[in-house]
């Protein structure tokens, strides 16, 4: 644990008394739901712990066809309950049983991951891909896609507000997650989550994210452009794959480089429609 | 400030200080099966059972337990009266420094509640955050393996 200034810690009993703590302090307290990021955070401006995970934020619902997942619900609550293992063709339990070891995923929490938003994180890119809706509670309630977000100053929001909840919208179709680490349960090198609607014999709709590029998943407009219409297969899949490897924005860090990315990007991409096609026909 | 809880199935009653890790509080009530390894959720080494699933000591701070079920490995089985899970580790030279043993242990025990018949897949995932630099992880696959054989055989307790 690096976190370790710490001087008081509160059980907040609803998001209101959570939020008037994080007022009181000023900056110097911050909330604790999983802990996995927070306690390992090196971050000496911290004293006082506001720990959620008793404001009943923790559930997955059915809603309206998708899905509501409050925010402190752990990875194993998630992959554990009735509702999820069928959503959008069985990817919330393929992507998030190979996120972290088994007792880190009984620790990080939904909300956790969305407001860390680590760019090598899994859990990013399937929200991006799925269109994922955040609810929070700051001075007002509010409500954005993830994906619009991630492209404004998202912490500073976090800092003085409550993620409550995470809305998946229904899909008619089905998605797959794709991601290449070093070890099974390592963090990402690169991964991938696409999704296809099919109407008869020509792709409906259809999502593609990368993320770990290095950076933080991302949709590729032009990659679910050349999707729409088309007749699903393997001819296509490689044509989507030789476009993303010419077209995806990626860059080096210490674990990979940029041409390795480039190229893996196009393979996972490929892999993942033609899991996601194969979902869909079942 | 006050702290209630319950380990390894004894209710405790008391002072901690806000920011002391869960690892630090174990140890210092005498629960020396709980490791410090690395100190940031990577190793498993501190690994303990909170209302029965597995979590890492050193990524908590102790007032997270409150009104909450902490075992360790000292509530499993002791010296005289070791668990079978523990016997197995034994049986199938699954120990050697015994660093990561409680951890790996607290991690199949998991696992083993939830299913009596795992593959070896199913223990490699479970026991995949816990690293061990002694035996490598065959025995301790085969150790895991042969509990769940001894569970179905109503070996247990």
């Amino acid at each position: 644990m690096r976190l370790t200034g710490i001087r008081r810690f509160h059980f907040a009993r609803d998001a209101e008394e959570a939020l008037s703590l994080l007022a009181a302090y000023d900056g110097g307290a911050a909330l604790l739901a999983g802990g996995v990021d927070l306690l390992r955070s090196p971050r000496g401006d911290i004293e006082g712990v506001i720990d959620i995970t008793r404001i009943g934020l923790s559930y997955v619902r059915e809603s309206r066809g998708g899905l509501a997942i409050g925010a402190t619900t752990t990875l194993t609550e998630i992959l554990a309950s009735a509702a999820a293992p069928a959503y959008a063709g069985g990817l919330l339990a393929s992507a998030l049983s190979q996120v972290a070891a088994p007792p880190l995923r009984n620790m990080a929490t939904l909300g956790g991951a969305l407001v860390s938003a680590h760019p090598w994180a899994d859990i990013p890119t399937v929200l991006v891909a799925l269109g994922a809706e955040v609810r929070w509670q700051g001075e007002k309630v509010g409500k954005a896609p993830v994906e619009e977000l991630y492209g404004t100053a998202f912490r500073g929001l976090f800092r003085r507000a409550v993620a409550l909840e995470v809305v998946l919208p229904p899909w008619e179709g089905a998605f797959a997650h794709e991601k290449i680490s070093r070890t099974r349960y390592d963090i990402a090198l690169l991964n991938a989550c696409c999704g296809l609607g099919l109407d008869g014999e020509e792709i409906r709709w259809a999502r593609v994210a990368v993320g770990a590029r290095p950076n933080r998943g991302e949709r590729l407009p032009w990659a679910e452009e050349a999707l729409i219409g088309r007749k699903p297969g393997g001819e296509l899949w490689n044509e989507v794959q030789r476009l993303v490897e010419s077209r995806v924005e990626v860059g080096d860090d210490r674990r990979a480089g940029a041409a390795w990315r480039r190229r893996t990007a196009g393979v996972l991409v490929r892999r993942a429609l033609a899991r996601a096609a194969q979902r869909g026909e079942t | 400030m006050k702290l209630s809880f319950e380990l390894n199935g004894i209710e405790h009653y008391l002072d901690v200080e806000p920011g002391e890790p869960l690892l630090s509080l174990l140890r210092r009530l005498g629960m020396k099966s709980v490791k410090e390894g690395c100190g940031t959720g990577d190793c498993g080494a501190c690994t303990v059972l909170l209302d029965g699933r597995a979590v890492r000591s050193c990524l908590m701070v102790a007032p997270q337990v409150q009104g909450k079920r902490v075992m360790t490995l000292d509530g499993l089985g002791t010296v005289n009266d070791p668990h079978p899970l523990q016997e197995a580790f034994l049986e199938c030279g699954a120990v050697q420094c015994g660093f990561c043993t409680p951890g790996m242990i607290l991690v199949a025990y998991e696992l083993l509640t939830r299913t009596s018949d795992p593959t070896p897949d199913d223990v490699r995932n479970a026991i995949a955050g816990n690293l061990c630099r002694c035996t490598g992880y065959v025995k301790i696959v085969d150790a895991v393996l042969r509990a769940a054989e001894w569970k179905r055989e109503g070996r247990w307790r």
